[in-house]
């Protein structure tokens, strides 16, 4: 969690993700930034997120972003 | 049969509605199912083929892949890791190969049929002069809304490929999905799994959808007619020899103009979303109040919202999330520094929406032009944000303020109006020169030489300030139709018998009217 929480501050500093719980919907993380998380998610973490799991339910909060990669590397 | 048209809104629609609402509930979906059909062959009588056609194929399409993952689901059980994921992969490039099918028939279908010409054109230009050969030109017609249902014959396709939701059996439900009459002409663009069931499952008597429905028509028309055919009057003058006028009158047929395609499609909408809410099916809504938008990139996530949300599900992400753009990524991220290895891959996926953005709204380089005008616009936007943050603290300018949001609205709406002028002009060279000519020569002419009345000017005016106070109350969360329903049956029906008579006495049409056709029914 602690890993995520670094790459998501880097990418959006002064957010405060640990509190955020519609990132989506408040406008925070929009689709270029989805796109681009996904991107480094897959690099980080050898994981493959493909358009079906680019859902605001899959990236509304650090715990819904990190429940998809812990979903997708059991997979 | 255009939906402001009497024999649609009387007849067509009424009849259907009275069929509808007689059908026993397990039948009413072959009222909408057949009036959908009927009002298509009258619109475009035997090109129905080709909706019919593509129903069939994507109808097959999914069960075949259906019948793909069902292979998979059995056997997997009994397979280790290694035999599961090489099953997989065997798997999804067959499941790929329908899929490419698919796209065969249905993409290029719309491709040869809107596109041919275009190609043609730019080859013959390129290489076939060059050998002495050239690409005939051929006098092809346009099945009605094909740019609208081959978007959502894709969707529904590409979801089931994709694991959103299993394939549908009911061959009606997906034909009904497809040619459903309010949305055939002008979407919106819907998704299988947001109406596809409520069109097929029939619905009693409703009276809150039924009024709710008619006041949706009622405020369409409004804007169709009161303001959009009005406006018209004084866009067609100017635009049809621009080079007689400079200054002020171009820049008032640009803003004109602007507001004409505003109202009109999104008058049109509700229409649309009214008709099929009388039958309680809730359509997704296409338009947020585009114009107080405080950026391009806002502005597209308001505006013709259920195109924007395709590109991005089905364009954006299927580009930014594939193999070769990984390895792109990935030489990125090894040879440029941290702010460009952010910013490029974004960009580069950006660039095949935009580019399909504006050749789907016809085949012409104008229109691809017009796409890539909002593509720099964003790529500049993004590019440029550290030197923006910058400028902003020297000057001590902070985002929230009331001020800066006014000049991010108003910066919005001047670069809106110009990508309007490259979409109305006849060709990039008129925009060009109409662009040039709105900083000379500031003089006016009565407003007759323009085709306008003062009266019609009044109109327009007034019914602007009309549509920009109710998308101030929609923005401030107001719900104005259940507010009036709240209200006691006098005040309640005084308002929609004032509002129909407004629509019919100040409409635009009559003596020194025409009757102007949808302009995105025509994509």
């Amino acid at each position: 969690m602690e890993e995520l929480l670094d790459i998501l501050k880097d990418m959006k500093p002064g957010v405060q993700f640990e509190n955020e719980a519609n990132l989506i919907d408040d406008g925070i993380l929009d689709s270029l930034d989805v796109m681009n998380l996904s991107v480094i998610l897959n690099d980080e973490y050898d994981i493959e997120i493909t358009p079906l799991d680019i859902i605001p339910e899959n990236f509304k909060s650090i715990e819904s972003i990190y429940a998809l990669i812990t979903r997708l590397q059991e997979d | 049969m255009s939906y402001t048209s009497f024999s649609y809104l009387l007849f067509f629609l009424g009849i259907t509605y009275v069929l509808y609402t007689l059908f026993p509930k397990k039948y009413k979906y072959i009222v909408l199912l057949c009036m959908s059909y009927l009002f298509y062959i009258v619109s475009s009588s035997w090109l129905i083929v080709f909706i019919v056609l593509t129903t069939f194929i994507i109808y097959f399409s999914a069960i075949w892949i259906d019948k793909i993952n069902s292979i998979f689901i059995d056997v997997k059980k009994n397979l280790n890791r290694d035999e599961k994921k090489n099953l997989k992969n065997k798997l999804l490039w067959q499941k790929k190969a329908v899929v490419c099918v698919m796209l065969f028939f249905c993409l290029g279908a719309l491709i040869f049929l809107k596109y041919y010409n275009l190609f043609s054109e730019i080859l013959n230009f390129v290489i076939f002069q060059h050998i002495h050969l050239e690409l005939p030109y051929l006098k092809l017609l346009l099945p009605l809304g094909i740019s609208f249902y081959t978007l959502q014959a894709i969707s529904y396709v590409i979801d089931v490929y994709r694991g959103k939701y299993k394939a549908d059996y009911c061959l009606p439900r997906v034909a009904l999905y497809l040619v459903f009459f309010p949305t055939i002409v002008e979407g919106p663009i819907g998704r299988y799994d947001e109406y596809a069931y409520q069109l097929y499952e029939g619905h009693s008597f409703h009276y809150e959808n039924l009024t709710f429905g008619c006041q949706l028509i009622l405020w369409g028309l409004f804007k169709k007619l009161v303001i959009a055919d009005r406006a018209n009057l004084f866009v067609n003058v100017v635009f049809k020899s621009p080079q007689d006028y400079a200054g002020f009158a171009v820049i008032f047929s640009i803003i004109f103009y602007t507001i004409q395609i505003y109202t009109e499609f999104s008058g049109c909408m509700d229409i649309v979303r009214g008709s099929a809410q009388i039958f309680s099916v809730h359509l997704p809504q296409n338009f947020k109040q585009p114009f107080f938008s405080k950026s391009i990139n806002e502005f597209w996530q308001r505006w013709h919202m259920t195109l924007g949300t395709w590109l991005r599900d089905y364009v954006f992400y299927s580009v930014s999330l594939s193999q070769p753009f990984k390895k792109f990524n990935q030489l990125v991220k090894n040879h440029c520094n941290g702010y460009l290895s952010k910013l490029l891959p974004a960009t580069t996926a950006l660039f095949f929406v935009w580019i399909c953005n504006g050749l789907w709204h016809g085949a012409s380089i104008k229109y691809i032009v017009y796409g890539m005008y909002y593509y720099v616009l964003m790529v500049l936007g993004m590019f440029l944000e550290p030197v923006f943050i910058k400028v902003m603290k020297i000057f001590h300018i902070h985002k929230e303020t009331q001020y800066f949001r006014v000049f991010q609205i108003i910066r919005t709406c001047i670069l809106v109006n110009i990508g309007m002028l490259i979409f109305r002009a006849k060709d990039l060279t008129t925009a060009w020169n109409m662009f040039l000519s709105c900083f000379r020569d500031f003089s006016l002419q009565p407003l007759s030489s323009y085709g306008l009345r003062l009266s019609d000017l009044l109109m327009i005016v007034c019914g602007v300030v009309i549509v920009f106070i109710v998308g101030v109350l929609k923005e401030k969360g107001v719900s104005i139709r259940e507010t009036i329903a709240k209200r006691n049956i006098v005040l309640r029906w005084t308002v929609y018998f004032a509002a129909l008579f407004i629509v019919i006495i100040l409409g635009a049409y009559g003596r020194g009217y025409d009757a102007v056709s949808f302009i995105y029914a025509q994509f």
